[in-house]
């Protein structure tokens, strides 16, 4: 990725001159091309493969023209995640901000923190109501520490007046839509959609040499994909300690973990301990389709009997990896299963893509998808006891931030800090974005969907942006499954949310670390999540909390 | 000597002053903020006002309207109530603070005696005529200054697990909460054992020779010589070198910050990181500035158990 | 300069010099090696970080290249950190020495009635010792509201506020070293008591109040809890955009080890610069190197 900063700078000096020898065309800047036929091109840079975008003016909204610089002289900050111009989600703040420069007239200034400083930093700014920051890429759990208390900029109003990029929450499926919304307002701008999937070897599991020695040793036929976390366990310990990839001579593991404390560690443990805790039900009730609190009166239900057993499953599958994963940012993990040494990893919609890209992957091709699987037994609430569940008890997620742009309640200038946002939510950009692995922008919108599947994206779109075409078929229909799924985990996203994840990371790591006993770290969960429900206020939680999950009382 | 009154106060004052300022009335402050919750209410109205140019004129657009700029008035109001003993109460059952208190007690009464030890080692070790000794004392100087978060970083890819420059140890360094928290004390001794050398070779020096000879000619072994002469004749040094480090043992911070994240699990989280983290990034300020206040009585004891010793060195 | 510890018993000897000299290389070897490694981390290309073997020597073990230097480098918001830092560590020693230097010199000379100078010099010492933590939300909380949040100037005050003391407790040992009949002399020829500071006094100490400044310095620019909570844009400091190096996604080793040289690079210097200094210094004058 370094090194492709340098071919970067090269082609643009060759643009450049390019430009100073032919001499402008009429309409034609340097990122942005106004063509007679009504259209405009967007011209990005090599990160993006140079790619030109062509949409129809009125895709852009009324406000930018040829003539029209509509936000001369206006400079808007970004926060977001610092990744760099080549990272995950601030890349493309970087690869548009030119482009949008040069629609608008105005700057743009990217502010990169550190994940683990990006919240404390955006609320220090809107607690003081300061404005230094017209926008946030946000994680959706901060939702309920900005939305209630009035930090964040309505954008409902900007979206209709066909002024602005033109963009539509329809394409998103009900589950990730709700994540950009806070009631009936509306404050998110389309970017990313964030969900754990399972990544398989396909070739691997497929050989029918693993296929007959696993038969032996487990007395079934192992399935591709597995369709139970514990089939997944049993593949990912016989797999586990051989030397079954050939791209190195040491031996390779089974499940891939990033599980570092202070990150994204819990979201494993979220995704998986959905299917052995949610019990699947037409409605929300006190028993059914509820994960995080007890919806009557706000008692953690984290340390239960489901959430138990999960999290001592989930220890076990750590077992089947690199023990160092404990330390692991997503990078780390990614890389080890691109490296081939890993049968599984799961996780969000990055490393599909970043599967294709064989600077860094050696599974090209190899690279399979399917929804998560489910567990074959669950915690019945309301029987109080284990029950077996056939088929599987299959249960879609969201879990991850779905980083995306929510504007400022205290900028000067939201309609400029939207009108970028926006620009990069257009169906063809973010359809673009979401085939790249680089940019961490994933999928999750019709249009990047398969038609089989019930999108419009087809395959050959994905080829050509250099993707195998069955690895592109596994992953969007894997997508598709994982947000439509029947059951889904609830999304936690009350005042507070990012403070009782942090309490359930350090304790899910001190279990995973073997500081702690599964039971120990989830009842210090529960009981370290009362005061800070205290704190808030029990009645005001309950509420938030009610209908963030859907719960009528 | 004659020196007036007036003079006397205007040189001392400012400075005195300028501490009170800065930090007396602070704490005073943290210890209200330790007896009140803050509930905070915002609302924000948008003004849209005329651009104007240089002139006073309204800066138009090209299709003849003017261009206009948001006014944002915001009004944040602040409810304060009284909550007692509340915050101090939390801390008695709070298990991540006991745990933290755990490792910033752990960190201070393996890292200090350690660095202490060492530093006193090595500079009777190398208390002695060296090849290329000036060199290393220039060595021994850069840990002392290194900037810690850089070196936290720095030892962080050394600690690397998976091909870093100790990963052939097969050791969990950072990945194990055990190992986590004494790597973070390998860390401090090595940035601080080198202070220690250098302040007890720069005592040594100062030991007159005939001290020790006489100590020979009387047929002093050297665990003699140690107990006898060198402890005693260094007690003032050790005793000021103890409490500097004690003082910045209770300050730890930047390395698990940087190192660590406070992990696994709050493995590596001091007492300081925790309290950091309560305030500034949950906005729990009071229960942040309870623990603040009663972090500062602890290092007043600390100072106080110092004091008959400080005012022997700065009689 | 002759060191007394060459006329030592154990010095004469030269296999206990040898064996000595060699442990010392040893033992320096091992306190390089951090500051080391970090170096030949940011030499080598992002491939290389963990798969080079043995010590990691340039062109032995690995291809060096200057790629990840001039990435990081010049970057506009390594430029930035890097000016940031100089402003604040600088003003902030200076405005520590202006305040520290004529109360150091008031408690090495002057008697007090109410609090004898060596209880204020210690009360001034418990500063040093005062964890930042205990003060800083306050701290935050004034600054924001006097509007002085990520400004170059809240940071300068409150490292200002932090290296005083250190200023006062060392300077006044300075002045107690100086002989005072020299200022009673010109006393004696006319002088007030402020020029008898300003020209006898200060002069002299000027090496030492030097030295203290650089040290100041480095402390100013290792600082890290207040910068981290003070700055958010404008004012961000080496050590903040230090710590920026970690990514949503992982660790970027090779910049990461780029901005701990940079970091790293002038405090050190001054350390070695002010080395006659440092012992005094780091014990607050209670122990003369």
């Amino acid at each position: 990725m370094r090194r492709h900063g340098h071919v970067l700078n090269g082609t643009m000096t060759a643009l450049a001159l390019t430009a100073v020898l032919y001499g402008p065309q009429a309409g034609a800047g340097e990122h942005v091309d106004w063509n007679d036929d009504g259209t405009v091109t967007l011209k990005l840079g090599p990160e993006y493969d140079d790619r030109r975008i062509t949409v129809p003016q009125e895709q852009l909204g009324a406000l930018f023209g040829p003539e029209e610089q509509p936000f001369e002289d206006v400079t808007i900050s970004v926060t977001v995640n610092g990744a760099g111009p080549n990272g995950g989600i601030s890349g493309p703040l970087y690869s548009f901000r030119p482009i949008w420069e040069e629609l608008s007239g105005g700057k743009v200034e990217i502010v990169e923190l550190p994940f683990a400083e990006h919240y404390t930093k955006m609320m220090l700014d809107l607690r003081n109501g300061t404005g230094q920051y017209d926008a946030f890429m946000v994680g959706a759990f901060w939702y309920g520490d900005i939305a209630p208390a009035g930090y964040g900029f309505e954008i409902g109003e900007l979206m209709d007046s066909g002024d602005f990029p033109q963009w539509s929450y329809d394409v998103m499926p009900p589950s990730l839509k709700t994540l950009h919304h806070w009631g009936d307002a509306a404050y998110g701008v389309l970017n990313d959609a964030d969900g754990q999937v399972l990544y398989y070897r396909r070739s691997v599991l497929e050989d029918p040499e693993h296929q007959a020695a696993f038969k032996a040793e487990y007395g079934y036929d192992m399935p591709v994909p597995p369709a139970t976390w514990q089939q997944l366990l049993d593949i990912s310990k016989y797999f586990n300690g051989k030397n079954w990839d050939e791209h190195d001579a040491e031996p390779d593991s089974g499940t891939v973990l990033h599980l570092k404390v202070g990150e994204q560690g819990h979201y494993h443990f979220q995704s998986l301990s959905a299917s052995f805790v949610v019990n699947p039900g037409d409605a929300v009730d006190r028993t059914h389709n509820v994960y995080w609190f007890d919806p009557t009166d706000m008692t953690p239900l984290i340390n239960g009997p489901g959430h138990v057993k999960a999290l001592e499953f989930l220890q076990a599958l750590h077992e089947t990896g690199p023990a160092a994963q404990v330390g692991w940012s997503l990078g780390e993990a990614w890389d080890y299963f691109l490296r081939g040494k890993a049968v599984f990893v799961y996780s969000w919609g990055d490393v599909g893509a970043l599967c294709q890209d064989e600077s860094r992957s050696v599974v090209r091709g190899d690279c399979a998808s399917a929804q998560l699987p489910g567990s074959d037994e669950y915690y019945d609430m309301t029987r109080k006891e284990f029950v077996a569940a056939d088929p599987p008890n299959v249960v879609g997620n969201t879990t991850g931030g779905s980083w995306h742009g929510v504007v400022s309640n205290f900028s000067a200038n939201p309609e400029a800090a939207y009108s970028f946002l926006a620009l990069m939510a257009i169906e063809p950009v973010s359809k673009m974005m979401a085939m790249y692995g680089w940019d961490g922008v994933d999928p999750g919108f019709s249009y990047q969907f398969l038609e089989k599947d019930g999108g419009t994206a087809k395959v050959e779109d994905y080829v050509a942006a250099g993707w195998d075409a069955k690895d592109a078929e596994d992953y969007t229909h894997a997508y598709k499954e994982l947000f439509y799924a029947p059951t889904s985990l609830t999304y936690l996203r009350i005042p507070g949310s990012f403070e009782y994840w942090d309490i359930l990371d350090k304790n899910l790591s001190a279990a995973m670390s073997g500081s702690k006993t599964a039971q120990q770290a989830l009842d210090d969960t529960a009981a370290a999540w009362e005061p800070v429900t205290k704190r808030i206020g029990r009645e005001s939680q309950l509420k938030d909390y009610q209908e963030a999950i859907g719960y009528a009382p | 000597m004659r020196w007036t009154s007036r003079i006397r106060f205007l040189f001392l004052m400012p400075a005195v002053l300028w501490v009170l300022a800065f930090t007396v009335f602070p704490l005073g402050y943290s210890l209200y903020l330790s007896f009140v919750k803050i509930d905070q209410t915002t609302s924000v109205t948008r003004v849209k006002e005329p651009v104007l140019d240089e002139a006073g004129q309204p800066v138009l657009k090209s299709d003849g309207t003017p261009r206009t700029r948001n006014v944002v008035i915001k009004d944040q109001t602040n409810v304060t109530t009284f909550v007692g003993w509340n915050n101090f109460a939390r801390m008695r059952s709070d298990p991540q603070l006991h745990e933290a208190i755990r490792v910033s007690l752990v960190f201070v009464f393996v890292a200090v005696p350690l660095e202490l030890v060492l530093g006193f080692l090595l500079a009777v070790l190398f208390n002695r005529k060296l090849f290329g000794r000036p060199f290393f004392r220039t060595v021994m100087i850069l840990p002392i200054f290194a900037t810690p978060i850089a070196v936290a970083y720095s030892f962080f890819t050394i600690f690397y697990e998976e091909g870093g420059p100790l990963g052939w140890t097969g050791v969990p360094w950072l990945s194990d909460p055990g190992w986590a928290l004494f790597s973070v004390i390998l860390v401090d001794i090595w940035q601080w054992t080198p202070f220690c050398f250098l302040v007890f070779l720069a005592a040594l020096q100062g030991v007159p020779d005939e001290l020790i000879e006489a100590a020979r000619i009387d047929g002093a072994g050297a665990l003699d010589l140690l107990w006898r002469i060198l402890l005693p004749v260094l007690q003032p040094t050790i005793v000021i070198v103890l409490l500097l480090r004690l003082a910045e043992a209770l300050k730890l911070f930047d390395i698990p910050f940087a190192m660590t994240g406070g992990g696994p699990g709050v493995a590596t989280q001091p007492y300081s990181l925790f309290a950091f983290r309560t305030g500034l990034r949950f906005f729990d300020l009071g229960y942040a500035s309870a623990m603040a206040f009663v972090l500062l009585i602890v290092v007043s004891i600390v100072v106080t158990l110092f004091f008959r010793r400080l005012r022997q060195t700065y009689g | 300069m002759a060191d007394p510890a060459e006329t030592r018993a154990g010095g004469r000897e030269p296999f206990t010099y040898a064996l000595a000299s060699l442990a010392a290389v040893l033992v320096a070897m091992i306190f390089f090696f951090p500051i080391y490694w970090s170096l030949s981390t940011s030499l080598r290309n992002p491939m290389d970080t963990f798969t080079v073997v043995g010590l990691g020597i340039p062109w032995i073990h690995f291809e060096p290249t200057l790629a990840n230097w001039i990435e990081q480098a010049f970057t506009p918001e390594t430029r930035q950190a890097l000016a940031n830092s100089t402003i604040i560590a600088g003003l902030a020693s200076l405005l520590a020495l202006a305040l520290g230097t004529p109360a150091a010199y008031a408690l090495a000379r002057f008697r007090y009635r109410l609090v004898s100078g060596r209880d204020i010099t210690i009360w001034f010492l418990s500063q040093r010792i005062l964890p930042p933590v205990a003060v800083v939300i306050p701290f935050y909380l004034m600054m924001r509201a006097v509007g002085l949040l990520d400004t170059h100037l809240a940071l300068i005050l409150v490292n200002a506020t932090f290296v005083l003391p250190f200023v006062v407790v060392i300077v006044r040992q300075t002045f107690l070293d100086l002989p005072v009949e020299l200022e009673e002399q010109a006393m004696v020829d006319g002088c007030g008591h402020v020029s008898a500071f300003w020209r006898i006094a200060l002069p002299l100490a000027a090496p030492s109040i030097a030295a203290t400044g650089l040290i100041i310095f480095a402390f100013t620019w290792n600082e890290f809890i207040f910068a981290l909570t003070i700055a958010s844009k404008e004012a961000i400091t080496v050590p903040v955009h230090m710590a920026g190096a970690i990514d949503t996604r992982g660790v970027q080793f090779w910049f990461m080890a780029v901005r701990a040289m940079i970091a790293m690079i002038p405090p050190v210097l001054i350390a070695l610069i002010a080395q006659r200094y440092i012992v005094r210094g780091l014990t607050l004058g209670a122990v003369k190197g």
